[in-house]
């Protein structure tokens, strides 16, 4: 196994975790918008709106990497794959057009589509199914249902569906809805403050119950991926995210949102490199390896070789963009609010 | 239907459907940055308020963008597995600088749209600018992936299996620079005629304002500069076509036979069975005149290749003379536009080159979209030219169909969402939002 395809995977990996830390807070601020309760749920939502605002494209975008950089690197694993798992990623992407339709809708409509509230269960609902799709589709590549015959995946329609998986479709949704609330507590203040930190108290517990869970079901129903889980380096990442998640937990508990911000983002990117780890050096496991899945050298060549240049224009791009709209209570409203 | 029949009429749709708003995401950043420049320089409010009327639209339509190119990318997954798995490696390069570049393009459009109060006005106008070289390096970037299906190039096949990647050499295959020259700059055309029509339509309901004047008068100078390269990079297409792309181009003119002296044949059936077109127009020797710059030079026809590989003139032919016939359309509008301007050195707003205007105002997306179905239906039946037939590279999985049901409803919504939204006003008291009937934008 050659280091680029390591470095490939480790790309991948990087991709997964961004999306996941930022796309998948997104997806948490329509989980809570729809969970939205209390005396302030009006404000709660309010606030989930416009936090969403300004970012959600570009976060939308590292699943675009991820897709892309999958097709590029690791051809073969990107076929087996949307072969394998055609239907769970025909819902993700009904959830991610109907998300994105009804979010870009309200905001750029705010007078003309106030009191459409098709509008709003669209938002809600697509927010709930997405994570839930690509949980599933992520954690179907660990339960070795999907199998291969002479390097071609068989079709089996329902090979994805298992305990393991639809258990890794709540945890998908768990990862949302647990990073929303707590980036929010930085960006709010006095009670609502608290009721985002009481739903983060409440995203962490789900979070930690359901992948505690996950441990038994995998090893009912995806024995390798649970033997690797609990014999390899991905045990210590695994501890880690035990440790990461029960800090952040302390830390709302102080109030010291800051921290628990970073903590907890840190919780989710240690639960989904310990679940890569597992998978090692599997794209599918125990059927297809990264390796046999990797695209000739000189693609992989190409690619780190040109990453440098993209990062140089990139990285400098989306750190202004975070910048201009870093933290605070948001002192403005879309284009055409009411407010103007 | 089968597999393949629902794979390719999904694929057809998405695309149909993403190039709508991807041309709009490639336009409308070049006129941001037109119109704020102008603002800059000439101190004139008009143009940063005309610029600022378009955040509304561009952010819609922009999301639209985002989220049915996301469809596509996951649709060359599972409708297109073994073309992907074929061709993965090479145009891999394109679709990841084309990530980057569409990212680049998606942060400086939010902080475009969103950083009125936390930019100043220096930098909302610096942010227009990688924002246009984004957009034009994204969509160059995906015609380079498309323009390999057409040429492929920087590969060697050893006993069916790939040999000697070079992807740098796939990226800049032999087609990509008319065509990723060609597209863009068909995008350009396209926004402004759209834009165009919605404030030629404003000023003929009786809406006679500076404002839209200046609009229109912008949107017309955008499209209107780019028209002529469209005509000159046409030509180098055809001619590279009839290099590089024969039967493709055989089918565009629909020339069944090889001829010398070929005529030029606009509009017409081509029919198949008699190897005639019927009710079409001949202008003698045109066609050799336009290819090879010599009027007894010989065009290869249909003939001239195997049948079982060349692509239907049915698809072709016709979708070619609407390509062409709506950029003369647009030409003459613009054309009159610009003369009555010149002559009587104001806007002109009377009824007819309005009315022109409004008519050749849907033509650019229409030459856009049809040019796209000439150099798809014109490769068939090949994914790959020359080395995959497009039944070899589609999914195993039956039940295609119903997927393609699906994604139909998905996108119906959707258009009859934004038909629904676009027009409404923003403002209780104001008008349509992109004509700018009230001037305030974000005191």
């Amino acid at each position: 196994m050659s280091t680029l395809e390591n470095l490939a995977a480790a790309v991948l990996l990087f991709g997964l975790v961004m999306y996941a830390l930022f796309g998948g807070a997104d997806f948490g601020g329509g989980i809570w918008t729809a969970f939205a309760s209390g005396p302030r749920a009006r404000e709660q939502r309010e606030n989930l709106f416009h936090a969403i605002g300004p970012v959600w494209e570009t976060n939308h975008i590292w699943l675009i990497f991820v897709v892309v950089t999958l097709f590029t690197a690791f051809p073969k694993g990107f076929a087996a794959l949307f072969i394998a798992l055609l239907v769970p990623l025909v819902i993700a992407l009904v959830g991610i057009n109907f998300r994105g339709a009804a979010f870009a809708f309200r905001h750029f409509g705010r007078r003309a589509v106030r009191g459409v509230p098709l509008i709003a269960r669209a938002f809600e609902i697509s927010s709930i199914l997405t994570p839930f799709a690509l949980g599933m589709t992520v954690t179907a590549t660990a339960t070795g249902k999907i199998t291969l015959a002479d390097g071609r995946v068989n079709i089996e329609a329902w090979s994805w569906a298992t305990p393991f998986t639809l258990v890794g479709g709540v945890v998908g949704m768990a990862v949302c809805a647990y990073l929303a609330p707590i980036y929010m507590t930085v960006r709010t203040r006095g009670e609502l403050q608290d009721d985002f930190r009481t739903r983060g108290v409440i995203g962490g517990l789900a979070l930690g119950i359901l992948t505690a869970v996950e441990i038994p079901v995998a090893l009912a129903d995806a024995p390798l991926f649970a033997a690797r889980l609990l014999t390899s380096w991905a045990t210590p990442i695994v501890a880690l995210a035990v440790i990461s998640g029960t800090t952040t937990q302390l830390l709302l508990w102080q109030r010291r949102y800051a921290w628990a911000q970073v903590v907890a983002a840190g919780t989710v990117a240690l639960t989904i490199t310990g679940f890569c780890a597992a998978m090692y050096p599997d794209i599918l496991i125990g059927q297809l390896s990264l390796a046999a899945a990797a695209a000739p050298r000189a693609t992989l060549v190409a690619v780190f070789a040109a990453l440098p240049f993209g990062a140089a224009v990139l990285v400098p791009s989306l750190l202004f963009l975070y910048w201009t709209f870093r933290g605070e209570p948001n002192p403005e409203y879309p284009p055409d609010s009411p407010e103007d | 239907m089968d597999s393949l029949l629902s794979s390719r009429a999904l694929m057809g749709v998405s695309l149909a459907f993403h190039i709508i708003y991807a041309t709009i995401g490639v336009g409308l950043p070049f006129m941001l940055m037109i119109a704020e420049a102008l603002s800059l320089r000439t101190g004139d409010e008009v143009y940063h308020h005309i610029a600022r009327r378009w955040v509304r639209p561009a952010g819609v339509l922009f999301a639209i963008g985002a989220v049915s190119g996301t469809i596509l990318s996951f649709e060359l997954g599972f409708l297109w597995p073994e073309f992907m798995a074929f061709s993965g490696p090479l145009i891999g390069l394109p679709f990841w600088l084309e990530g980057f570049a569409f990212f680049t393009e998606a942060v400086f459009l939010a902080l475009y749209i969103y950083g009125e109060q936390r930019l100043s006005r220096r930098m909302l106008f610096f942010s227009t600018i990688p924002l246009t070289i984004a957009a034009a390096a994204s969509a160059a970037f995906v015609i380079s992936a498309n323009a390999w299906m057409n040429t492929p190039a920087g590969f060697s096949l050893v006993n069916g299996r790939l040999a000697d990647v070079d992807p740098l050499r796939a990226l800049a295959n032999p087609a990509w620079a008319h065509e990723a020259v060609h597209g863009t700059l068909a995008a350009y055309v396209a926004t402004g005629f759209t834009a165009a029509g919605v404030y030629a339509a404003a000023l003929l309901r009786g809406r006679i304002t500076d404002f839209n004047r200046r609009a229109l008068t912008l949107s017309l100078a955008i499209a209107g500069v780019c028209l002529p390269f469209m005509l000159i990079s046409g030509d180098w297409a055809s001619r590279f076509l009839a290099r590089h792309e024969k039967p493709k181009l055989a089918a565009m003119e629909a020339l069944f036979t090889t001829t010398r002296g070929a005529p030029l044949i606009i509009g017409g059936w081509p029919d198949p069975a008699s190897g005639k077109v019927l009710y079409g127009i001949e202008l003698p020797r045109l066609l050799s005149v336009l290819i090879h710059r010599d009027p007894d030079a010989v065009v290869e026809g249909l003939d001239a290749f195997p049948p079982h590989a060349i692509p239907d003139p049915r698809l072709v032919h016709p979708f070619f003379d609407l390509m062409v016939g709506s950029f003369f359309i647009m030409t003459a509008a613009a054309g009159w536009f610009w003369w009555l301007r010149w002559r009587r050195r104001e806007v002109p707003v009377g009824k007819w080159p309005l009315r022109g205007i409004l008519l050749a105002s849907p033509c650019g997306m229409i030459a856009l979209e049809s040019g796209w179905f000439v150099t798809e239906f014109g490769r068939q039946p090949w994914i790959v030219q020359g080395h995959m037939r497009v039944a070899e590279g589609v999914t195993p999985n039956a039940g295609i169909g119903l997927v393609f049901v699906t994604f139909l409803a998905v996108y119906v919504a959707l258009t009859l969402g934004l038909l629904w939204l676009l027009p409404r006003p923003t403002h209780e008291a104001g008008d349509s939002d992109w004509t700018g009937e009230d001037r305030h934008v974000n005191p």
